[in-house]
């Protein structure tokens, strides 16, 4: 499984962002989102029971990520028109602000290594990127159970969180971080 | 509201703070920094000084010489000493190295990317650190001014202006009581 400190992956994946069938597909690439972080989420299978939750618990944090200068994604290797069915099905996923890409030929999910061997799909991983690219953190569980979006929140502010001031300045230090 | 209208509305008893205000505020009584300087420093110390009127009123002048942008950065710098200067603050009063190590995990993120050149948003922040009265962190401010080759009469003149607008601001706040209890008595 790619780990911190590793080049996220290239890929070019086509992502729901309208239940418009008209203006529903978008692409979505490494460089869609410059000089942001990007937080990518993967399930398994869509129309499956833990999903919806987890999805629309991501969307209502949407707002928490723009505003830390993160995109959101989420990823399963569904179509990218069984998201759009799914996502005009659950009345939860209706107005859900970030795309869903499908990773149909499932090379960003071998890429990463977290095609379930058992399975065939996905497993249940959040990935956080850097600006420059970087994983800077992975968070895999189980494929039954869900995750926390709030703890990726606490993450990414610990991981944007440096002392740059020069009030942090010590005693005898004569080197200033911020210099 | 012009400067001159102004420096008027302060009160004869603070008359040194009056004739200070109409020099700080110009590039002959603030050498060393340029316009956008003196008047970044001007819209932070008045934040900082924590008086809605007149900040609103500095910042009505300090239009004319500040892009959106540079105006902006002026108050995050404001805003974010705001925090740091009393965390910091803490951190050098309470001189104990187990609290220093531990992360601050309080985001600045705006420090790292100011959206103006990073010497004028550390000479703003010098600023409202002398205002809000960190030394430690006024000192770590000048250091760092001194090293990117800021000279000492540019930064004297930025403090000056600090001082000038606190002390203002102060005035200005009180002054409506001061003249209650002076119609009173009369």
């Amino acid at each position: 499984m790619l780990g911190i400190g590793q080049k996220f992956p290239a890929y070019s994946l086509t992502g729901v962002v309208s239940n418009d069938l008209n203006k529903a597909f978008q692409t979505f690439d490494q460089d869609s989102s410059p000089g942001k972080w990007r937080v990518l989420f993967f399930w398994p299978k869509d129309f499956t029971f833990v999903c919806p939750t987890e999805i629309a618990a991501f969307g209502k944090l949407d707002k928490e990520f723009k505003a830390r200068d993160a995109q959101l994604f989420g990823v399963s290797i569904d179509s990218e028109f069984v998201h759009h069915a799914w996502r005009r099905e659950k009345e939860e996923l209706r107005n859900l602000p970030f795309p869903m890409l499908s990773d149909i030929k499932r090379e960003l999910t071998t890429a990463l290594g977290i095609l379930d061997p058992e399975a065939g799909v996905a497993q249940r991983a959040t990935y956080i990127v850097d600006p420059q690219g970087i994983v800077r953190f992975v968070y895999v569980t189980d494929l039954n159970v869900g995750r926390s979006p709030e703890e990726v929140i606490r993450v990414l502010d610990a991981l944007q969180t440096d002392e740059l001031c020069p009030c942090n300045w010590q005693k005898g230090e004569d080197t200033l971080k911020a210099a | 509201m012009s400067l001159d209208t102004l420096r008027d509305s302060i009160p004869d008893y603070a008359r040194d703070l009056r004739l200070n205000l109409g020099s700080v505020l110009t590039p002959a009584g603030a050498p060393g920094l340029t316009e956008q300087q003196i008047w970044g420093v001007a819209v932070a110390s008045a934040i900082a000084s924590r008086n809605t009127e007149f900040t609103r009123q500095i910042e009505a002048l300090a239009t004319v010489h500040l892009d959106d942008t540079y105006l902006n950065a002026s108050r995050a710098a404001a805003a974010i000493m705001g925090m740091n200067n009393v965390y910091y603050r803490f951190l050098h009063l309470v001189e104990d190295a187990e609290y220093s190590s531990m992360p601050a995990r309080l985001r600045m993120n705006i420090i790292g990317n100011p959206g103006i050149a990073k010497i004028d948003f550390e000479l703003i922040s010098l600023a409202v650190s002398a205002v809000n009265g960190c030394g430690m962190c006024v000192v770590a401010h000048e250091k760092t001014l001194r090293k990117h080759e800021v000279s000492r009469e540019a930064i004297q003149s930025a403090v000056r202006i600090a001082a000038t607008i606190h002390a203002v601001a102060g005035v200005l706040e009180q002054a409506p009581a001061v003249a209650s209890v002076q119609s009173a008595a009369a």
